[in-house]
């Protein structure tokens, strides 16, 4: 299965804006290449990512096979509150991966 | 002296199929590129014929990159990102890829700063657009140009 | 146009500086010159090469050259003293050689060009005029690109990128740590100096820790996930160092982002490194004089068309080696050396208004594995509107037995040997 990297600060003071970065491994094959007998390799590639903090969505990506091989994403949030924020890749077939992080905010 | 003449010599065709071998091939080798028409429906899929006005999305790409494989991409957008006055998604555009679209980007005002980075595949030198759509409806672009060195092949042997 | 009088004392120049100045007086009647004058700028693989052919090939031209330093150190083979394996001394080269053949060197640091009076100004004040200038300025290294990481860091960090004092200081750290100590690289994005040179130089480090400290061990932590002659360098790494050496790329999220000299500890997207010796090699970008003299464009280094070398951005001026965007020349002493020959060709029959040589060239790099293997890769290109197309080309071939390997040696040691004795000797 793949394997998946989130850095996120353990803590946030109230309002802040917070870096969280991603990068799970997957080929993102494009479906444009061929092997090397001819034969067309087929696409296979994530196509969403999603971040909530529980059940309220904060970002979302679509990929298309412009999407690097181990997609990599960096975006920020703001720390209203605590809460477990989750994050949900998804590929072509509807086959996922998640990953949680609790968030502590201070005031 | 001459170095080369000590080396096995290799035609151009047995350097791709060694790349092939190792893989290295991998950025989009056909079709070659997105034709104009494909560019102008990806627009159009996604915006309509509403206008699009250039500014308040900061696009940030290398002007020169080696290995189109991976390229590291920013982009932003000048927005409050409050309840009422927030950007709803930026999406990117490559048009001498074989398709055009790159990825869509959704924020919410929980998000803070419409910012991200990612990395993204290049086959050929281009302009990319990203276009911006905010929660008044408005839509925004930025242009960034690349040069992408060419040669999947040597791209992996030199 | 302003008379150069005029441009020189708008510029603030006393006859001060003129008057120590001959060539500058010579200047004074340019437009009666019998003679042409090339000036080159940078005393390296490329700008020294290209004087001296330059001179044998047009000997009614006048050839300067200028370099403030009076000692060449070459990058090419430095790894190797990286490694303890060979003496610094044994790199430097003075310029002795390019006076003897017949070429003004003169040893300042050249502060500013102005490409429509035609003028190269030293740091002393001394003002050069030209009829074509050649700029082979090299790399220059852009400090503050990894967080953390200026000219301070370096000297805790070192990037021993530019060979000399950098070499000795990384070398001397690594012989320095414990036995189970820990090595950590980062290595740039391309384009930069030398494609192959950061796996040559982990496969040597590597060699030095599993010779002197085997419990020891390399991380490299790379900024790109594809590399030059990687399936070679791979092999050879795991048949030889094994766990000793651990690469990883920009898609594992390897890419350094910040350093913290103070703490030794080098920082990725997920991860922190405390390294026992840390070698930074930060991104670059064409020498500083070529962004004074306009040459540059976005990507920091200098445009050309192919077949001259010319600037695409300022007339009658050139740029070859490292600072030129060859592509798909790699930024290598072997292409400086080739372009440089090309560049001296075309620059003479240009001054003769004689239309340019149309030609190919080529480009070889050897790289050791460990002390006594190498590996190489060699390609051919030919120029078209935008740029060198590789036409050809190839690298040794993966499972070559060692006997194939140290024969590559030897031939990476000849091929030191004639190109330093060719530009320097």
């Amino acid at each position: 299965m793949w394997k998946v990297r989130i850095a996120v600060p353990k803590t946030a003071v109230a309002g802040e804006v917070l870096t969280v970065k991603t990068l799970i491994t997957h080929p993102m094959e494009t479906g444009f290449r061929r092997d090397t007998s001819g034969q067309r390799i087929p696409r296979n590639i994530l196509s969403l990512f999603e971040c909530t903090l529980d059940e309220q969505p904060l970002f979302r990506a679509t990929f298309h096979p412009a999407i690097a091989a181990n997609p990599y994403l960096s975006f920020r949030l703001v720390a209203e509150r605590s809460g477990t924020l989750t994050f949900r890749w998804e590929d072509q077939q509807g086959k996922e991966a998640k990953a949680t992080h609790y968030l502590e905010v201070t005031r | 002296m001459s170095a080369e003449s000590k080396m096995k010599p290799l035609t151009r065709r047995s350097c791709l199929r060694r790349a092939a071998a190792l893989s290295l091939v991998s950025i989009m080798p056909l079709p070659a590129r997105a034709t104009p028409q494909t560019m102008q429906i990806a627009m159009e899929s996604a915006f309509g014929d509403r206008p699009i006005t250039p500014g308040r999305v900061n696009l940030d790409l290398p002007a020169l990159a080696e290995d189109g494989n991976s390229v590291l991409l920013g982009v932003s957008v000048d927005s409050p990102m409050t309840k009422t006055d927030y950007v709803r998604f930026v999406q990117l555009f490559s048009p001498e890829n074989p398709l055009p679209d790159v990825a869509r980007f959704e924020f919410f005002p929980g998000s803070g700063m419409a910012e991200v980075k990612t990395r993204i595949r290049l086959s050929a030198d281009q302009t990319i657009v990203a276009v911006a759509g905010l929660s008044d409806d408005s839509l925004w672009s930025a242009l960034a140009q690349i040069r992408v060195v060419e040669g999947a092949c040597l791209d992996g042997l030199i | 146009m302003k008379t150069r009088r005029r441009v020189l004392k708008d510029l603030g120049v006393g006859a001060g500086a003129l008057a120590l100045s001959p060539f500058t007086a010579r200047a004074a009647d340019s437009a009666r010159a019998a003679r042409s004058r090339v000036v080159i700028i940078g005393g390296g693989f490329a700008g020294a090469s290209c004087a001296r052919q330059l001179r044998i090939i047009a000997q009614d031209v006048d050839v300067t050259l200028i370099e403030p330093s009076t000692t060449f150190t070459a990058c090419p083979f430095s790894n190797l003293v990286v490694g303890g394996l060979r003496r610094l001394s044994q790199q430097q080269f003075s310029y002795r050689g390019v006076e003897a053949a017949g070429i003004r060197v003169v040893h300042r640091r050249a502060v500013d060009v102005d490409p429509v009076a035609k003028r190269v100004r030293l740091d002393d004040g001394v003002d050069l005029f030209y009829d074509r200038l050649v700029m082979a300025p090299g790399i220059e290294l852009i400090w503050d690109a990894l967080e953390g990481y200026d000219e301070a860091a370096s000297n805790r960090m070192p990037h021993a990128w530019q060979a000399g004092t950098q070499t000795l200081l990384l070398r001397d750290q690594l012989q320095a740590i414990p036995n189970g100590g820990l090595v950590v690289m980062a290595a740039p994005a391309s384009p930069y100096r030398c494609p192959p040179g950061p796996y040559e130089r982990a496969s040597l480090i590597a060699a030095y820790l599993k010779r002197e400290k085997p419990r020891s061990k390399l991380l490299v932590l790379d900024a790109k996930d594809n590399f030059s002659k990687k399936p070679l360098f791979m092999q050879a790494w795991q048949r030889l160092y094994g766990d000793l050496l651990e690469w990883r790329g920009v898609s594992d999220g390897a890419a350094v982002t910040s350093v913290d000299p103070g703490k030794m500890t080098l920082r990725t997207d997920f991860d922190e490194f405390k390294a026992d010796v840390a070698n930074v090699i930060p991104p670059q970008r064409a020498g500083m004089i070529a962004r004074r003299a306009g040459l540059t464009d976005a990507s920091g280094w200098c445009p050309i068309r192919p077949l001259t070398f010319e600037s695409r951005l300022v007339e009658s001026i050139h740029v070859i080696g490292d600072a030129a965007i060859a592509n798909a020349m790699p930024k290598s002493a072997y292409a400086a050396n080739a372009q440089a020959g090309l560049c001296a060709q075309q620059v003479a029959r240009l001054l003769a208004d004689k239309p340019p040589l149309e030609t190919t060239l080529s480009n070889a790099c050897y790289s050791y594995v460990s002390q006594d293997h190498a590996i190489s890769v060699a390609g051919v290109y030919q120029p078209d509107d935008t740029a060198w197309q590789a036409i050809d080309g190839g690298t040794s071939a993966l499972d070559a037995p060692d006997a194939v390997r140290r024969m590559e040696a030897g031939y990476a040691d000849e091929w030191f040997r004639g190109i330093t004795s060719q530009v320097f000797g």
